[in-house]
């Protein structure tokens, strides 16, 4: 555990490094998140100038459940971006070689290659529309709903991660896998708006097949009502973990599928 | 006329050729905004329901939907990453090879491009206009497609597809300064889809902002063939927002070239 901490550190620093060389682009790419966030909130308010209530929900409920799904999502940005790499060009092009050869777990080694600031875009908005949203939404602040929330959120992250992890390894089979990863994570747009707006079918895919409800909606839903931590919480929790041990499984399978592309 | 198509039409086979080698990408991104169009229906749903049904803001949901599919169907027409290929040829050097040879550098560009967007038309415009006459017809119960419209898309389409290639052009000329392409890309994408009205009407937007962007090259980009399409414009202003068009695809030409010359005199190319 201790040998991969010091090797985490190691990459992380190189990383670091290399946004201080370039720090222009680091600028444009968190600036860039930023904007897009803008566009999306911009939205809301118009929506706002027009009606009271959005499905029950108050303008600073909607804010609060859009800045909430942008948490674990900057959060999955920042650490594991590397995973669209090897969808969409580092198996095609049989760059992936160098992550078996080399002495440390080779899923590791992917993540722990690039740590992508330009996350601070969405991780910014997102804390910023909590502090901003949180006085008026009607929380029910308690040590509870607040410590459960906090715990939720790593683990919301996990099913992102996980969704990439799953997506990612079918280019073993496929060469490259970047279309799929795209189709899949662009299904966390239902994420930012409560869930009840959407039809049945839509609400039974974002809830149990794509879960992405549960990265934003459900744990917003806990801290705005209060009740039934164990679906949001503990559903959150469980869903993670499953998608976490499919998608190592995938990974797994997808390795021993590899084959080097010649280049 | 002749010679010249004889010396563009390849560049045109090029692009289709492109466009079919990385069909699943390209099958990737159109999902992807299917998926959003989908998010907004819901969402713009939700908000006809809280506004107690009927109009809001002058569309109706049936108005709604034809918005938001059809401004995302053109935005994938008017897609242009001349701008970020340009920046990668620099940068490999490959652009050597295309100043080399005996053909204008822009159009090169531009007959690779047209072969994609007319592939996109084929696959993409004509199913989604065929798809949403069909919802339009089963939600009235009358047949509302007016050709004449039609028309007047295609036309303001081909005229935003020129605005949205001379500014992809001048957007760039930023990668020769800056090397986050994909950051770039998304500041891109986010800016013009606000701007050009594609994201949020901007018939909903407060007055003094509408009156601006309206007249800004990106509305031009997009809302204007949607609102074309819709019938949303009276006789006289048909034809004041196409003369816009046309003076903003006339302004951004020459400032495109007026770049572009400025900068392939400082072209340095290492290594290669």
């Amino acid at each position: 555990m201790r040998r991969i901490w010091k090797i985490y550190r190691l990459l992380a620093a190189q990383n670091l490094k290399r946004l201080m060389e370039y720090r222009a682009d680091f600028l444009t790419g968190a600036v860039s998140f930023l904007i897009d966030q803008a566009v999306g909130i911009a939205f809301i308010f118009i929506i706002f100038t027009q009606i009271p209530q959005l499905a029950g929900f108050t303008f600073e409920q909607v804010l609060f459940i859009y800045g909430f799904s942008q948490i674990p999502k900057g959060l999955d940005h920042l650490l594991s971006d590397n995973l669209w790499c090897v969808g969409y060009f580092i198996v095609r092009k049989g760059d992936f070689d160098k992550y078996l050869i080399r002495p440390i777990n080779p899923l590791f080694h992917v993540i722990a290659e690039t740590f992508q600031i330009d996350a601070m875009g969405e991780l910014i908005v997102g804390i910023g529309l909590l502090i901003y949203a949180s006085p008026n939404a009607g929380l029910h602040i308690s040590v509870w709903t607040v410590l459960l929330s906090i715990i939720a959120v790593p683990f919301a992250a996990l099913i992102y991660t996980s969704l990439k992890i799953m997506t990612a390894a079918l280019a073993f089979w496929i060469k490259s896998s970047g279309f799929i990863i795209q189709m899949v994570y662009g299904m966390n747009e239902f994420a930012k708006y409560p869930t009840t707006i959407y039809s049945l079918p839509v609400r039974i895919l974002v809830t149990y097949i794509i879960p992405f409800a549960f990265t934003g909606y459900y744990l917003s839903l806990y801290l705005l009502t209060g009740s039934d931590p164990w679906f949001s919480i503990g559903g959150v929790i469980l869903v993670s973990c499953v998608l976490f041990a499919i998608s190592l499984f995938v990974w797994k399978k997808g390795i021993s599928a590899y084959e080097s592309a010649g280049a | 006329m002749n010679k010249m198509m004889r010396r563009y039409v390849p560049f045109m086979k090029a692009g289709i050729q492109t466009l079919i080698t990385y069909r699943l990408n390209f099958l990737g991104f159109v999902i992807g905004g299917l998926i959003y169009c989908f998010v907004m229906f819901y969402l713009w749903r939700s908000v006809f329901e809280s506004n107690g049904g009927g109009m809001f803001l002058g569309f109706s949901m049936t108005d709604m939907v034809i918005f938001l599919f059809l401004s995302n169907t053109t935005g994938q027409l008017i897609f242009s990453s001349v701008g970020e290929q340009i920046g990668e040829e620099i940068r490999d050097g490959s652009i050597t090879m295309r100043l080399l040879k005996p053909v204008n550098t822009d159009l090169s560009y531009l007959f690779a491009e047209l072969g994609e967007v007319l592939m996109k038309v084929i696959v993409l415009l004509i199913p989604m206009v065929l798809g949403l006459e069909i919802y339009r017809f089963c939600v009235t119960g009358t047949l509302v497609f007016n050709p004449v419209n039609f028309l007047w898309y295609l036309l303001s389409a081909a005229l935003a597809y020129l605005i949205s290639f001379r500014v992809n052009l001048c957007f760039g000329f930023i990668a020769f300064y800056v090397k986050n392409l994909w950051g770039i890309g998304i500041l891109k994408n986010s800016v013009i889809g606000f701007l050009s009205g594609s994201l949020i009407p901007l018939a909903f937007m407060p007055e003094g902002l509408r009156v601006c962007l309206e007249y800004l090259p990106f509305a031009s980009m997009n809302y204007t063939p949607v609102m074309l399409y819709m019938g949303k414009y009276a006789a006289w202003e048909i034809l004041f927002r196409i003369g816009l068009q046309i003076v903003w695809a006339l302004l951004l030409f020459g400032l495109s070239k007026l770049i572009w010359f400025g900068a392939i005199k400082k072209l340095c190319i290492q290594g290669g």
